[in-house]
């Protein structure tokens, strides 16, 4: 009998299953079809505020009110963005507009900040898409978002990064990193970077309140932020060389600093990597590895003739590096053979290959 | 000798009802939590819940090949159409007897070069390498000595330039969003040491430029069976495993990796038939012997589309080297079981795979003579058995069912009516029919294996139509 209540209880597990799939089947139809008109409806009420706009008129107090009721709900939220989405963004009714809802947005960010995370995620993705509130100070909303950048997903605290970036304010931008330091919120150092580098305010500002700021941060930030630092300016060359020198510093800000003289020649670093290039250092090779890398940067006998000796090095990156870098320096495979000498058999296979490999990509590059 | 019978059915009963209750719990769970994971992902989606912006982490895509002239070139030309920029591509053959390296290089206008490669992990050494720069990415074409699949895919590892790499097999084809995809884990957390993407069968797909244009089910039958069961065991089974850290094998089509760390486990095993779970499993011992922090990831939404089989011989040969790999596998790393250390991975995951994978067809069959014992000796109650069959059946091609539609629905593929009813119909034929084929070819798997273990497992190939 015992067994027969099991199966009959399957039994009732499958038609609820199939009831399940027969319904939400339905739901996602109509949940399609009901977006659309939502998105036809916003667009028809921002089209109408457009026209008072060009004559001369303020949005109505009717429609703001509306999308106070309206946007709280997340659905309707989409539907705004979305018709949003179609208008031109170089209008200045559409400026105006956008400027005139304000009170809305601050009224939303108080709704959405008890929202859970996906909610509020859609939010800043939101503000950080239609530029809402650009380069307004230090406000409640930012608050708002800074406390986002702690919560407990990513695209929450990306999303949220994203849209303070979008403000344009460095103060906050850096007051936000040191929070999510404090906070022990993970973004990986690829995802700051690339947020950090769309920024809208001032890049040297930014810099600026970073430098001043870099103890405070942790290891990791602080990676990220010498890489975003390397990919928008070579101004910074002392500070950069400041940490390159001092062997308290972590190794990975030391490899960072070494990359920034990769891009930008300074001619005081050239000194320093010749040392790391040849450093018999067999357990710290990074430093040798991408030292070799960025003296292609930099030319002279001294720096030759130390890539030629990181030829023999025993580990295979230097070697590797430093063929490149003597390649990029127009080096002939002859000159290279005679520096290198009869005795060292990878190290003539390495330079054979970077030599055959640089013709076929010039041959590439001719046809 | 009645009573004796009579005794033995009873503890056969006790013991067959734990185990289906076990079972229809598990595929119950699985399909419940991998149809709301999907939805939920869809959801997030809609609401730009997404890393939208270019993060590229540098990839290299490895390609084992082995006498695949018929499909190697339609997978190539998928890997150059992704949405990605920063990868390279590396392709293995491993001393195949067909044209596969000429095809590559004819196709691609290769050039031989004479290419140091470190050999970090050991395999066979290499007999020629070809290079050319001339498309979107670096491809690499490296022909080597015979070694089988994990020794192919080592050395794919060894010439790889990139702190991550990518294998696939040489008979699929990648969605082209899917490497963007299948690293999104790995800027998600620094634990991120492997993740696995989902495995669709492209039998039925018209696939153009990594982009599925028309979706159709599978004219075949075997093929079409084979949807059905990739979106029940598979899909939903892994995404319930990825909850807890628990996924022990990220199928060797399509599979991400931390290659310092692979490098550092020892690589690919040559011993085994399943490499791609042998990896997995080995990695998690790896990780937790030595204290490392580390979570292994399924993604839903990267995909890739593989060929499978059409024809029944064929499933059978790939379904018996499956087997054997789980054997081999769970076999080397017997440690786990019940070993407080590897927590859930140890109680559920490995338990789950020693149980309703890999004991499951001896059980299944066991079941059956059972069935005819009681029958023989007048002990069963027919219409009882019955509709327990009726019932087993019914409720396992509901969930294979709802398995299916949430993927449907989910990625907003569109199914012509016809579909729908074949697959309604189909997924009763595979929980009653097929099952127990497959569960008999599992049960002889075993029989002679070691002669054949560096074998690649062959089956027949289709060229892949990639526009």
């Amino acid at each position: 009998m015992g067994t027969e209540i099991l199966l009959y209880f399957y039994g009732l597990v499958c038609l609820s299953m199939l009831a399940f799939n027969i319904v939400y089947s339905l739901y996602l139809r109509l949940g399609d079809r009901k977006l659309d008109q939502r998105v036809s409806f916003f667009s028809r009420a921002v089209s109408d505020q457009l026209q008072h706009i060009r004559a001369g008129q303020p949005v109505e107090t009717r429609h703001l009110a509306s999308l106070n009721r309206r946007l709280s709900r997340v659905s309707n939220l989409l539907a705004y963005d979305r018709a949003l989405e179609a208008l031109p963004r170089q209008d200045a009714a559409v400026e105006s507009y956008l400027h005139q809802i304000e009170p809305t947005i601050l009224y939303l960010a108080t709704k959405y900040r008890r929202r859970e995370n996906t909610q509020a995620a859609f939010f800043c993705y939101f503000l950080a898409q239609n530029r809402i509130l650009r380069q307004m100070p230090m406000d409640e909303i930012q608050r708002i978002l800074v406390t986002f950048t702690s919560r407990d997903s990513l695209y929450c605290r990306v999303n949220a990064l994203k849209a303070l970036c979008a403000f344009g304010s460095a103060e906050t931008i850096v007051d936000t990193l040191l929070y999510c330091d404090r906070q022990s919120s993970f973004l990986h150092a690829k995802v700051l970077v690339e947020t950090l580098l769309s920024f809208t305010g001032n890049h040297a500002e930014l810099i600026r309140l970073v430098w001043e700021r870099f103890d405070r941060f942790s290891n990791g930030t602080k990676r990220a932020l010498l890489d975003y630092i390397r990919f928008n300016s070579g101004a910074y060359c002392e500070q950069m060389l400041g940490l390159m020198l001092d062997p308290k510093t972590d190794k990975e800000l030391r490899l960072a600093a070494i990359r920034y003289f990769g891009r930008y020649y300074y001619l005081p670093a050239k000194q320093p990597l010749l040392e790391f290039v040849s450093s018999p250092d067999e357990l710290n090779w990074e430093y040798a590895a991408i030292s070799a890398t960025a003296l292609s940067n930099y030319t002279g006998e001294d720096v030759d003739a130390a890539l030629v000796r990181a030829i023999h090095s025993s580990n295979w990156y230097v070697r590797y590096n430093a063929a490149i870098s003597l390649e990029s320096h127009g080096m002939t495979y002859e000159e290279m053979l005679a520096a290198v000498g009869p005795g060292d058999r990878y190290a003539r296979e390495m330079l054979a290959y970077r030599l055959e490999s640089r013709r076929q990509q010039e041959e590439t590059l001719l046809v | 000798m009645r009573d004796f019978i009579q005794l033995f059915l009873r503890c056969v009963e006790f013991f067959f009802i734990l185990y289906m209750v076990g079972y229809a719990s598990f595929l119950f769970l699985s399909v419940t939590v991998g149809s709301s994971t999907l939805y939920a992902a869809k959801r997030r989606n809609a609401l730009k819940n997404e890393l939208s912006n270019d993060y590229y982490v540098p990839v290299s895509v490895i390609v084992p090949a082995y006498n695949e002239e018929v499909t190697i070139e339609a997978t190539i030309r998928s890997l150059l159409a992704l949405d990605y920029r920063l990868y390279e591509i590396i392709v293995v053959d491993d001393g195949s007897s067909d044209r596969t390296s000429e095809t590559v290089q004819h196709a691609f206008g290769m050039r031989r070069i004479d290419r140091p490669i470190q050999q970090r992990i050991a395999c066979q050494p290499q007999e020629a390498v070809y290079e050319t720069r001339s498309w979107k990415v670096p491809i690499t074409l490296v022909r080597k000595k015979n070694g089988g699949k994990a020794d192919a895919l080592n050395m794919g590892i060894n010439v790889s330039g990139y702190p991550y790499f990518l294998c696939i097999d040489a008979d699929s084809v990648l969605q082209r969003d899917s490497l963007d995809k299948i690293v999104r884990p790995v800027l998600e957390s620094d634990n991120v040491i492997a993740v696995g993407g989902s495995v669709r069968p492209c039998n039925g797909a018209e696939i153009e430029q990594g982009t599925v244009i028309r979706y159709r089910m599978p004219n075949n039958l075997i093929a079409c069976m084979q949807v059905l069961e990739y979106d029940r065991s598979f899909l939903a089974s892994r995404i319930l495993f990825d909850q807890f850290n628990g996924n022990i094998i990220i199928s060797g089509a399509f599979g991400l990796f931390q290659k310092n760390l692979v490098i550092d486990a020892g690589g690919y095993d040559h011993n085994t038939m399943g490499e791609d779970m042998e990896l997995v499993v080995k990695l998690h011992v790896f990780c937790r012997e030595h204290g490392i922090p580390y979570r292994i990831r399924y993604v839903t939404d990267a995909i890739c589309w593989t060929q499978v089989p059409e024809r029944l011989r064929d499933l059978c040969k790939q379904r018996r080297r499956w087997h054997i790999g789980l054997f081999q596998s769970m076999m080397k790393h017997r440690n786990i079981l019940g070993n407080p250390k590897y927590g859930a991975v140890s109680f559920i995951s490995y338990f789950y795979f020693l149980i309703y994978e890999l004991y499951s067809p001896y059980i299944e069959v066991f079941g059956i003579f059972a069935t005819l014992l009681a029958f023989a000796v007048g002990l069963i109650n027919v219409p009882f058995m019955i509709l327990f069959f009726g019932i087993y059946v019914v409720y396992s091609a509901v969930l294979s069912l709802s398995a299916f539609f949430a993927r449907v629905h989910t990625v907003d593929l569109k199914l012509h009516i016809t579909d729908m009813l074949k697959a309604i119909g189909l997924c009763i034929v595979e929980v009653s029919c097929l099952r127990f084929i497959l569960a008999w070819v599992r049960i002889t798997a075993l029989i002679g294996y070691r002669q054949k273990k560096d074998e690649w497992g062959k089956i027949e190939r289709q060229k892949i139509e990639f526009k």
